[in-house]
Order: C-alpha cells, then structure tokens, then sequence
C-alpha cells in the first residue's frame, strides 16, 4: 500500500492556500507527518480521507486515483482516527464500537470479534461496559483508534492522536501504533517530535502548505549536522541579545549562568561548541532554513 | 441498531424538556370543547418537531465524527438517519397522544358528542388529530434537520423551519394557501364535523414529506 500525492493543491473559498504544489509518496509502515499548527497537515489528512477534494493535484492509493467514482473503494480502505472527537458519549464502549463497525459495514459476527481482540490489545475490555462519557481522554483517544480499525484499513491516519495526554498513556498510544501498522500504512500526524522519534523512520516536514522535507528521520538529523551549537553565557540579558540573532532550540539556567542550544548556518559569533543534533533541532533547521544567518 | 439510534437520538434532556413542553401547553392553552384540542396542539407540535429533530445529524458534525462518517458506506449512513427520525417522531407522536389526554385531564373540556350536540365521537376526533400530527410532525422534523443538513448547522434549521411555519400559520397563510395549507387541520372549521377539506393541506403536506425523505440521500452526498 503506498499513497502518491502530485502537485496537491488546496485553496479554501477565502483564497487561503492550505496546501500549495505539494508532492509526496507515503510508504509502507507509520510515515509521520510533522509541522508547526497551521503548517496544512489536517488539512492533507482531510484530502487523504476524501473529506476535502484537492483543488489542483492529484492524489491515488496503490494507483486508484482519488475522485468521486472511486471515492467508495478508497473509503473502504481508510481508518481515520481525527484530531478532535467526541465519540458517542451516552453509549457503552462496546455499543460505540459495534455501532460503527456496523455503520462500516462489518459483519456482526466479525465486527464483535474484531472489537474483542482490539479492546484486549488496548487495554479496554475491562472498560467495555462505561459509558464513553466516563473514559478518560486517553481511553477515548484508544477508542477512537479501535475504531479506525474495526474495517481492517489498509490505510490508517491518526491526527495528533497523542495532543493533551499524560506521557504514559502517549507512549501507550505510540506503541499501539506501531503494534498495528504491520502490514498497513499509518499516516502519523503531529507536532510533537519527541513522538515521531519513538516510532517513525520516515517523515514528512510541513511549513506553509509545502514539504520541506521529506525522507528518513536518519537523513534529517544528518543534515542538521555541523549546524546545532551549544553555548554557556553569562547571564540573561546576554542570552536575549543571542536569541535575536539566533534559533534557540533549548535554554537552561543554571548557578554560573545561562546554557543555551542554538541553530545557525554558519558557525556563530560567540564562544561555543558544535553537538550531534537531536530530532527537534533538525526539525527547527530544516523548518527555518531559509531564515538562518 | 435501532436501540442504538434511540440511545443517540433521544438523550433524557431531549425527552425531558418534550415532556414539559408537552405538560406545560396543555396547562396554560385554554380551551372550552374537546374539538378544540387538535387545533390547540398541532401548531405548537410543529415547532416542538423542529426544534426536536434538527440535530439529528448536526450532531455529527459539532463532534465532529462526521469526518469518520464519510467514510462509511452511503447506503449505511443514510439507514442510521432514517432510524434515527423514526425513533424521534414515534416520541414526539406518542407525547401528542399523551398531551391530548392531558388537556382532558387538566382542563377537563366540554364534549358536543356527550350533549347530543354532534355526531363525531372523541374517539374519532381523537384518531384524526393522531392522522393529522403524525404528518405535521413528519414533515416538521424533516425539513428542520434537512435544512440543518444542508447548511451544516442546526440553528439555521431550526430558524428557516420557524420562518415557514410563521407564514404558514397565520392569517396570510390561511388567505393565502386556503385549504392546501400545511396547517390545515387547524384552519378546518371546527364547528362542521362533516368538513374535511383540511385533508387536502395534510395530503400536500404527506407529499412534501416524501419529497424531503426523497432528498435524504442526495443532501447528504452533496454535504457530507
């Protein structure tokens, strides 16, 4: 299962480019998908589930080409777990959950025993009788992926699946990510890189609508190399004069003064040393690279 | 599934304020016979309808779950929304038996029948009105959750459906449509038992009913 996207482009009614000639092929396994808020990955993830139809481009899924004739068949391929949802809240776990793969078109027999081997693998078939109301945000967010699988997709996208949850129940929704991308493509949607560096290889970087990069998460930190600096300064009015110049990945205080993380193009003007870049700061340089002095 | 539409559909807030709305005219609209209580709740069962069904697919929308809706198959999609006017209507249809019983209760009106005064029993009016608020509550419901679909937002549902209901109950609508008025039932002359040509509002009402049931599907293909 591969998805090709050429020359995407997306402009709402208000002429504002969502995304704008973008190209992209997303492989086999979790591809994550990272930018800032506002960068377009929704607004993809919306065009890759058919909700919004490209304005120019073209987008297929293993050579079926997105358009409303084949909308149904690429539909039924799709599990979508989206940023923001409220499922159901007056039904049970299990109600919810039949109720959709119903709505899916999975046979009832298979549908409960689908739903059955996913709330055990997610932790949830002890929650099956609450009410969705009664879940925590986390065990929605678990759900909410059962959900997305109950039509065995071979394309799952889960849209910043791991936004406002506590670090274990984040790792827990990685790892079930990665539990259930064998044999299927899952598209991986956020702003947290920390998440993306536990469970991706390859990504996609989004600014603006456009991809600045798009490879494995090896070449990307690769680039960044000879670019990522750190420096000890002696106080904080020191460090805002350095922030002006520079992107500043991480700052610390301490006793003696002001540690800072800084990425720059050229080596920087002050007394610092180079370091092995981490994820975020090629994330930063590569989203900023046209900026950088 | 149908329990489950009616889990979706009717949550106890809805029922509850129904039940009120329905207890509350029954108490504060005054009548005098017992003819009188058709005219006195179908309107007022108009707008409860409206109001009541308008978010029967909005609802997807500000939770945002139609997105994952879109993906199920057309066919599927449009059954849960039929299941789920159904389930709504058949409580709406059984409150406007309930309230009609409440006016006896409450009001305690004077029957014509009893007095020898007319030849139509309350049983027969009674079936009437049930004939008459089951196609006024359709088509109310309907068109107020169409409408709803098609501009993705319950309260301009809701408010289109209460401008026509305006128009429609009023003495322009009454000049104007005459005995083809969607609100016939309640223009019809109560004083003739005999007079039944508020059947030809509610037969043109019954054929916008399909007409909107008919547009379901196409709506929602075309506004997800």
């Amino acid at each position: 299962m591969s998805i090709k996207i050429n020359d995407l482009t997306v402009t709402f009614k208000n002429k504002v480019t969502a995304i704008d000639h973008a190209d992209l092929e997303i492989p086999k396994g979790v591809f994550g998908l990272l930018g800032e808020n506002g960068a377009g990955k929704t607004t993809l993830m919306r065009v890759l589930t058919t909700v919004l139809a490209p304005t120019s481009g073209t987008v297929s899924m293993d050579g079926v080409l997105y358009c409303e004739a084949n909308y149904p068949k690429i539909q039924r391929q799709i599990g979508y777990l989206p940023q923001e949802i409220d499922l159901y809240p007056g039904l049970t776990v299990w109600e919810c959950l039949e109720y959709m793969g119903d709505l899916s078109g999975v046979p009832k027999e298979e549908c409960r025993k689908r739903i059955q081997y996913y709330l055990e693998k997610t932790s949830l078939a002890e929650h099956r009788k609450k009410k969705m109301r009664q879940l925590s945000g986390g065990m929605k967010r678990r759900v909410g992926l059962v959900q997305a699988l109950l039509n065995e997709p071979k394309f799952l996208i889960v849209d910043e699946p791991t936004t406002g949850l506590d670090p274990e129940e984040r790792i827990r929704i990685r790892n079930l990510l990665v539990d259930f991308s064998e044999n299927r493509t899952v598209l991986f949607s956020t702003h947290v890189v920390e998440d993306l560096a536990a469970v991706c290889n390859q990504l996609a970087v989004m600014k603006k609508g456009r991809f600045l990069y798009a490879g494995s998460m090896k070449e990307l930190v690769r680039a960044a190399r000879g670019h990522v600096w750190v420096c000890r300064l002696r106080d904080e009015v020191q460090a805002r004069e350095i922030e002006k110049k520079y992107h500043i990945s991480s700052k610390q205080l301490s006793e003696d003064g002001v540690q800072i993380r800084l990425i720059s193009e050229e080596v920087p003007d002050i007394d610092c040393v180079s370091v092995e870049p981490t994820l975020e700061d090629a994330y930063i340089y590569i989203s900023g690279q046209r900026d950088f002095r | 599934m149908i329990r489950t539409e009616r889990k979706i559909s009717l949550p106890a807030y809805k029922l509850a304020y129904a039940f009120c709305f329905v207890v509350i005219l029954s108490l504060i609209r005054g009548i005098s016979f017992s003819y009188e209580i058709g005219v006195a709740m179908e309107a007022p069962m108009a707008i409860l309808a409206s109001v009541f069904c308008a978010d029967t697919y909005t609802q997807e929308i500000t939770s945002r779950r139609f997105e994952i809706h879109r993906l199920y198959p057309m066919e599927k999609r449009i059954r849960s929304m039929i299941l789920r006017m159904v389930v709504q209507e058949a409580v709406l249809f059984a409150f406007s038996g309930v309230g009609y019983g409440m006016f006896f209760l409450f009001q305690k009106p004077f029957s014509l029948y009893k007095s020898g005064q007319s030849t139509e029993s309350e049983l027969q009016m009674f079936l009437l009105f049930l004939v008459a608020m089951a196609v006024t509550l359709w088509f109310w419901g309907m068109l107020s959750n169409l409408l709803a679909c098609l501009f993705r937002n319950m309260w301009i549902g809701i408010g289109c459906s209460i401008g026509l209901w305006i128009v429609t109950n009023s003495a322009f609508g009454e000049n104007v449509f005459g005995r083809w008025n969607l609100f016939s039932y309640t223009f019809r002359n109560i004083s003739d038992s005999q007079d039944f040509d508020w059947l030809y509002g509610k037969t043109f009402c019954l054929f916008l009913c399909v007409l909107l049931t008919m547009l379901v599907p196409k709506i929602m293909k075309k506004r997800g």
